[in-house]
Parts: structure tokens; sequence; C-alpha cells
């Protein structure tokens, strides 16, 4: 089947909550997935993310906008006409049908022959590699496999898309980890268009050709793992993704493209800053904790700075370093090569321009 | 965030119930039978309570309080009802933390609980029966064994003691149930700060069983004061009780209007009960949140010797029911208990001739309702829990009401709507049939909505998302998953069909008559042979019944389907 693409055009959901009354879940929402592409919403909890992909399958309907699958305008279709693929959170399996009926059911539904049925869950099972399940029960499954009968049962129905809340929240790390990569390698194997909904920003990053980053029901920034990360637009995006030291710094001058800045009792000379600084204002810079260099050579174009805390994390150590004028969180990859610093240690640490980011329209 | 999805507003409920047809039809349906078979009785019973040739009285009211005896009756009743509430509540509990935190074997289990589950399933005279053949004037114990000849069983002491060994079970499955969730870590970390095993159990163990222990009271409290079988035999002149005094005003005197006034006596402190158990116990209970379910640790709260002497004491008593029953079985089998202890047949010959009818007719009107329980119990859980309609709560509320009144105020509530003309039931088969369906439907509809409320929303939108409509989804997810709830609604109506009579007593005519009501008159014209013959047999049907249904639900037995016990004790 060709893959297809997902549109949402402004679409608005509130909710009535028992207490705080009108909940807006999702604010004037638009996104467009591209046909094979697989797309993550992520963000907090609370944040609209499951509620735009109930929207998308059909199990809640927006107050206003429409959503498309491929050509079709889905918004007042109910879920069963859409033809999708949806793997929940909890599994949902049916406690009652062993493996093989629950990947059964939905070819049941559209009524194919025995035969046909047997056949088809027979290679979906062979793909997900349950062959040897079929006939037990959901309860009788470790979570790994419940969760590979619950894509099973998704992909068995052939969907024109592929829906995704939260599917791996309930495994343990290396589990979830493994279990992604599977994910992944039967979307492309399908080459189906894919919609992943998570909080775990490293999940979203390594599964995702594009990232929606959601906060307060709205989309903030939509990328890939790696403009996300480099180049983010926003302040919660920056913060979100990755981590990240928010600094203050005083504008100094600007003049044709560039900018200087006051930071740590330092100047820094930035090129291609965004419009709308003025000097003398005061603004938040983001710096990566880990484009900070830090040396035991503390001379030079070096600042210094106190380790205050330490936390060795095996391939890397965290170090919170108290600067003049702040603190600063900053990592040191490879420990074994470079040794670490001891608490109330005095360090070089090393800030070019470069990895100093300025939002756009981030004036304080 | 779907879990912050709340009701719709009254309005857009209305409009939505109105467009579902199929919905519409059954609400109006199960209005219409609530409204026959519950709401209508009761309004009727009040009315008649509080009027006076068509003007409202509080006459009749202040004549019941004014009269000594009456008086004396609901004195006795509330006495009662609190002595076997207190009495009940201690056993259960010792039962019940004999069985949870001693380490038993599974033997052990297994025969403490068969011993237990014995009373919950008998007719409700059996105890009392068997204390007469123990305790009565030719008493095995007080005759045979102790010479005495001066002494009465009736009264105080031997009621009590009977309706504690019937009710303590439902004490003990409420109380089971709450201290096998108490994580047993809780106790650990108490230890671990350094608190003796006498503390921990004064300071931890005890506050978190507070509310079971309270809703176990109530519970007895309520059962002892509906309790018109035990009373009826064993209580005597001397200890008159309001369901029994309700009774012969209305058999001895043909008063129905004294019976239906002093049945209202009886609605107040049993409605109390029923506000306190809604609205107060269950806000009481503890949640336990644990993360990750602990390693299992040994349960160290009990000592040795401790262990020891709740076991012993369980053993004494689990045995105790079991020499009733077995004295009951010897009682059928001989010709004369007490006087001639020949081994005979006749009882049973009895039994099934002059008695036949008896059973055929129980067993046609439990075989009619069982069915009927079974859907109603599984109709009315699923729209209450599944459906959002206006009535919704209230239709919640009404259902359980004639499950949480004493038998004697819904019979007495009958006799009096439906013994005369346009709905002239009374004394078919119909009206209790529709007695049992909806005092004892009630047990289903909970287990049902207990079940509904674990089905996560999400397996039926799973099925939706593969393609099923609401009805497939219906017929293939929901309703084999809610199928252990039909057996059980199914299986208390049958199991109470065969036992109970406080309600039924006033129902029965001569075209059908029940084996619990032949019981009562084979007792009366002291024909005890009889009447142990027939409470035998009873038991046997029912265990045979049960041993039938548990098989089913565990062939059907689906995750947090509740087993049998759970079922009797709810």
């Amino acid at each position: 089947m060709e893959a297809v693409r997902i549109r949402l055009e402004q679409i608005h959901k509130t909710f009535l909550h028992r207490i705080k009354g009108e909940v807006t879940a999702v604010k004037n929402v638009s996104l467009e997935v591209e046909p094979g592409e697989f797309l993550t919403l992520l963000g907090p909890s609370g944040c609209g993310k499951t509620t735009t992909l109930r929207m998308i399958a059909g199990f809640e309907r927006p107050d206003r906008g429409r959503i498309f699958i491929g050509e079709e305008d889905v918004t007042d279709l109910m879920a069963n006409r859409r033809n999708i693929g949806f793997v929940f959170q909890n599994y949902a399996l049916f406690p009652h049908l062993s493996v093989f009926e629950n990947v059964a059911y939905g070819l049941k539904v559209q009524g194919k022959n025995s035969a046909d049925i047997d056949r088809e869950v027979a290679k979906v099972l062979e793909l997900v590699g349950l062959t040897a399940y079929e006939r037990q029960f959901p309860h009788q499954l470790s979570g790994g496999e419940q969760q590979r009968v619950a894509l099973a049962r998704a992909v068995v129905i052939e969907p024109r898309v592929l829906l995704f809340d939260e599917p791996l929240s309930n495994l343990d790390a290396k589990l979830r980890v493994y279990m992604r990569g599977e994910i992944r390698r039967l979307q492309k194997a399908l080459a189906i268009t894919a919609v992943y909904v998570t909080h775990d920003q490293e999940e979203a990053m390594a599964i995702s050709d594009h990232i929606a980053v959601m906060n307060e029901g709205r989309i903030v920034q939509i990328g890939t793992a790696e403009e996300l990360y480099l180049r983010p637009e926003d302040a919660f995006v920056a913060q979100f993704i990755g981590r990240i030291n928010a600094l203050p710094a005083k504008v100094l001058t600007v003049a044709d493209g560039t900018v200087t800045l006051s930071l740590f009792g330092r100047d820094f000379r930035l090129t291609a800053p965004p419009d709308g600084l003025a000097a003398g204002r005061m603004i938040q810079v983001f710096i990566r904790p880990e484009a900070v260099t830090l040396t035991r050579e503390t001379g030079g174009d070096l600042l210094r700075g106190i380790v205050v805390e330490r936390t060795f994390l095996g391939e890397k150590a965290d170090y919170l370093l108290e600067m003049d004028g702040g603190r600063l969180s900053a990592t040191a990859y490879d420990p074994l090569r470079h040794g670490t610093f001891a608490v109330g240690e005095t360090v070089g640490v090393g800030i070019e321009s470069g990895i100093i980011h300025i939002l756009k329209g981030e004036e304080e | 965030m779907p879990d912050a999805v709340a009701a719709l507003n009254p309005s857009d409920r209305l409009r939505k119930t109105l467009r579902d047809p199929l919905l519409l039809s059954i609400l109006i349906i199960l209005w219409a039978l609530l409204a026959l078979f519950i709401v209508y009785p009761l309004a009727s019973l009040l009315i008649r309570t509080f009027t006076d040739e068509g003007k409202f009285s509080l006459a009749g009211v202040w004549g019941i309080l004014a009269d000594p005896m009456q008086r004396q009756a609901l004195w006795n009743s509330l006495l009662l009802g609190t002595l076997v509430g207190l009495c009940g509540t201690v056993l259960g509990f010792l039962f019940a933390y004999t069985a949870v935190r001693t380490n038993l074997s599974k033997g052990w289990a297994f025969f403490l609980d068969a011993a237990v589950i014995l009373p919950l399933i008998s007719p409700p005279f059996t105890t009392a029966i068997a204390m007469i053949f123990s305790f009565g004037p030719r008493g095995l114990i007080t005759y045979d064994l102790l010479g005495l000849t001066s002494v009465s069983v009736y009264g105080l002491p031997s009621t009590l003691f009977s309706e504690t060994i019937t009710f303590f079970p439902i004490a003990y499955l409420t109380l089971k149930a709450i201290l096998a969730g108490i994580d047993p870590t809780v106790e650990d970390m108490a230890f671990s700060l350094g608190s003796s095993r006498w503390r921990v159990f004064r300071t931890v163990t005890l506050p978190l069983a507070v509310p079971g222990i309270a809703n176990a009271f109530l519970l007895l409290f309520a059962a002892s004061l509906a309790d018109f079988a035990t009373p009826l035999i064993l209580a005597g002149n001397s200890f008159p009780v309001l369901p029994t005094q309700a009774y012969l005003q209305i058999t001895g005197m043909f008063d129905l209007k004294g019976g239906a006034v002093l049945s209202f006596v009886l609605l107040v402190p049993a409605f109390a009960v029923f506000l306190l158990q809604r609205f107060w116990v269950s806000r009481k209970y503890y949640v336990m949140i644990t993360g990750k379910a602990g390693a299992k640790t040994e349960i160290k709260s009990v000592r040795p010797w401790m262990r020891h002497l709740l076991l012993a004491v369980c053993l004494l008593i689990s045995v105790s029911i079991l020499y009733f029953y077995v004295l009951l079985f010897y009682a059928s089998i001989v010709k004369a208990f007490g006087a001639d202890f020949t081994i005979t047949w006749k009882h049973y010959h009895v039994v099934f001739t002059e008695g036949l009818q008896a059973i055929r007719d129980t067993l046609i009107i439990a075989g009619i309702g069982m069915p009927l329980g079974g859907i109603y119990s599984v109709v009315v859980g699923y729209v209450v829990c599944k459906k959002d309609f206006v009535s919704r709560r209230t239709m919640e509320i009404v259902s359980m009401i004639n499950y949480s009144l004493p038998g004697t105020i819904v019979g007495i509530a009958y006799l009096l709507v439906f013994n005369d003309p346009p709905l002239m039931l009374a004394g078919t088969a119909t009206i209790i049939i529709a007695c049992y369906v909806f005092r004892y439907g009630p047990t289903g509809i909970r287990t049902t909505v207990a079940i509904l409320q674990q089905i996560d929303p999400s397996i039926e939108e799973a099925s939706s998302s593969l393609g099923a409509n609401s009805g497939t989804t219906f017929r293939r997810i929901t309703l084999p998953l809610i199928l252990p709830a039909f057996f059980a609604g199914l299986g208390v109506v049958f199991i109470r069909s065969m036992t109970a009579i406080s309600a039924t007593i006033f129902l029965i005519s001569i075209n059908w008559t029940l084996i619990t009501v032949r019981i009562l008159e084979k007792m009366t014209e002291l024909e005890l042979g009889v009447a142990a013959a027939f409470s035998i047999l009873v038991v046997l049907i029912v265990f045979i019944v049960i041993g039938a249904i548990s098989l089913f639900l565990r062939l059907f037995r689906q995750p947090g389907a509740p087993d049998m016990a759970n079922i009797l004790g709810g």
C-alpha cells in the first residue's frame, strides 16, 4: 500500500475537567506528516500530545479544525472507519483472547476467510518474532512480548497510518532501547506513515525523522533531532531537548552583523545575531554543558571556575562550577583519559563565542 | 490528557440519551421495573405507615412505640444487632488475621475457608436447628453429656451465638480482603524502625484495618437486624425482635397495617446503616500505594506461640461449625433425635413425597430467577457504569435499595402492593421470582461494575481502531469480559432462592411454596428430623450449583474476576 500524508489544519480541543472547569488541551495545531515519515510528538505530560494523537485516531473529535489522512477528510469519521493502527501505552490486549486471536481480531472484523487470516497472522507474528506464542494468553507474556503482540495486531490490518501512544513507557530501560529499534525497523520495512507520542527526548531523537515539540497545547518547533538540538528557536525547546545553561548576559555593542556580549566578566563577539538586540540590554543566552571545555591549566584566555558538585557517570562526568558572576554546568567526556576534577578544585573554563546561543526575540 | 475527560453537561447528556434509541428503550424498561418492584412497594409501605383514613397521621407509629412489648422488640433488635456485630467482627478478624498473616499451608487455608463458607450457603435455620439438637431439652450436650434438664435453649445467648456463627463469615471475607491488601512491607518498615510486634499490630495493622472493621460491624449489624429465621426459632417469647413481631402481627393477627408500621420501625436503623456505609465508611478506606510489588517478604508479625494460639482458636470454631452440620445430618437419619437413635430414611421419605411440591416449586423459582437475575445484573451494571445518561446515579442507588433493606420490609411492602387488583400477584411464582431478582441481583450489579471499572477504556478503543463498530466491540470484547459477573449474579440469585425466607414467607401460597418455608413448618410441628433432612438437601443442592458455577468461572476466568467466595461475601 502506498504511504499517505497526514495533515492537521488548525485543530482545537477543550475538555470539561471536574475540578479545573474547561481546559484547552490542544490549541490550533497544524501539522503535516509526509508519506512514509516517522514523526514524533514530544512534550511534557499535559502538553496535548496524546490528545492530538487520539484525534488523528478518531477517539476524540476536535472542536474546530480538520484532519486529513491521504486526501480524505476524516474529521467526522469514526475510529473504526479510518483504517489506522494504534499501539497503546498499556498495550490494551484483549485479555480473554489468545495471541493468535488478538492479532486475528481486526482481520475477522474485516470478514476475511480463515485461510487468509491464518496466513497473515503467521506472517506478522514472524515479523515480530512471536511465532511460537500463538496459543498463549496476554497474561502469560512478558511486557516486551505483550508490546510486540500489540504491534503485530496494529500492523496486520495493513493500516494507512500507524499511531503510537507512549508504547515503551511500561518497559524497562534496556528493553525500551531494543524495542524502539524494532519499531523503527518495522515502520521502515512497511514504509508506513507513523506518528509517535513520547515524553522521552532521547527516545524521540533515536526513533524519528522529525520531532514536533509540544508545550501547553501548541507545537513549539518542528525539526530533525539535530536541528532541535543545535538550533532551538525557543527557550522551552532548548531546555527540553538535552541539558542547557540559561545565563544572563549584557549586550555591549550591536554593529554590522556582530554583537558583543558580556558574560562572566568577559567580552564575547558573536556573528549573525537575531534582530532586535539593543546595546545596554540584559538578555538570556544558552550554552550546552558539553560545549564547555575544562582544563587543569587556568591561565591564558580561559575563565576560572571552582568545582562545586561532581557527578561521575562513566563515559562522562558532570560538573557544577562557581564562576565569577553565576553558576555553570559543564560536562567532560572520557574521564579515563583526561582524569576528573575534585570538588573545590579551580579549573580553567573554555567558552568559545560559537557555542553561545541567542534565541530569536529572546530579550529580557 | 484523556483521564481528565469529565461528564457531559446535563443538556448534552439528555440530548445524547434521546438520540440513542436502544439505550433509551433499555432505560425506560429498567425504570419501569425499578419503579414497580422497588419504589412503588416501598412508597406504599411509607404511605400506609403515615396515613390514617387517607390523612397524614403519626398515630400508627406512636401506637407501636407506646406498646411496651414492641418497644422491647425494637430495643432487643438493636441490642442483638450490636452484640452480633461486635462478636462476629472479633471472630471474623481473628479468622482473617490467621488466614492472611500466619503463613497457612494450602490445606489449612482450604479447611478454614470451607468451614467458614458453610453457614453462608445454608438455609437460615441450619445453625438454629443444630443449636436445639445440641442444647435443647433433649440436646446432645445439655442432656446426654451434662445431664441437665432445666436449662432453656431459648433467649438472647443462644440467638446471639447462632447468629454470630451464621454471619461472622461475612466479616471474615470483608476483613480478609482488607488485611490482604495491607502490604507486609509496611509492617516490615515499622519493625525496622524498632517497634515490637504488638506495637506494629497496634499502630500500623489495626489502624489500616479500621475502615474494614467498621464496615464488617455494619454488615453484621444489618444482617442480624434483618434476620428473621434464627430469632423465630431460638429467641422464644421472652426475647421478641422486630422482624418476628412484624411477621406475627401479620400472620397471627392479620394486622397488615401493624406489620407495615413495625417494619417501618425496622427500616430506620437499617437505613441509617445503609447511609453510614455508603457515605462514611466507603470514604475512609486507605488506598495502599506501593510503587513496585515488593519482594515477597516472610511475614514476621506473629510470634510462633501466637500463631499456634490463633490457629487453635480458629480450628475450635471451624470444628464446632462442622459439628453442627454433622449433627444435622445425624438428626436427619435417626428416628427421633434425643429419644430413638435408630437409623432410618423415613425423614427423607417424607421430604421426597410430601415435600416434593416445595422442592419442585423452589427449583422452578430458582431456575427461572437465575437467568433473569444474571441478565438484570449485567444490564444494570453495564448501563450504570458505561453509559452517561440523566438519572444514572439515581438508578444506581435505587437498584441497591431492596438489597440493603431487611427482607421482612421488602416482603411486607410487596404484600401491601401485590395483594389487591390490578397487581394481584401475591401467591404467584412471578412475585417470588421478582422479589429474588430485585433483592439479590445487586450482588451481580456490583460485580459487573467492578469488572467494567477494571477494563481499561483503551481495550474498547483498540477494538474500534481495528475496524470494529460499537456492536461488534460489545459482543466480542465487553460481553465476554463481563461474563463472570453474569455467572455471579446468576449464582447468588439461585443460592438465595434456595435459602432465603424473610421476604418470601409473606408471598407464598397454596400453589407456590418453598423449601425454607417447609423447614419452618416442620420445626413448629416438631418434626425436627424432617426439617433436618430438608436442610441437608438444600445444602447439597447449593453445594453442587456453587461447584458448577465455580467451574464455569474458572473456565471463563478473566483478570480481576472475583471468585465465588467474594461474591457470597458481598
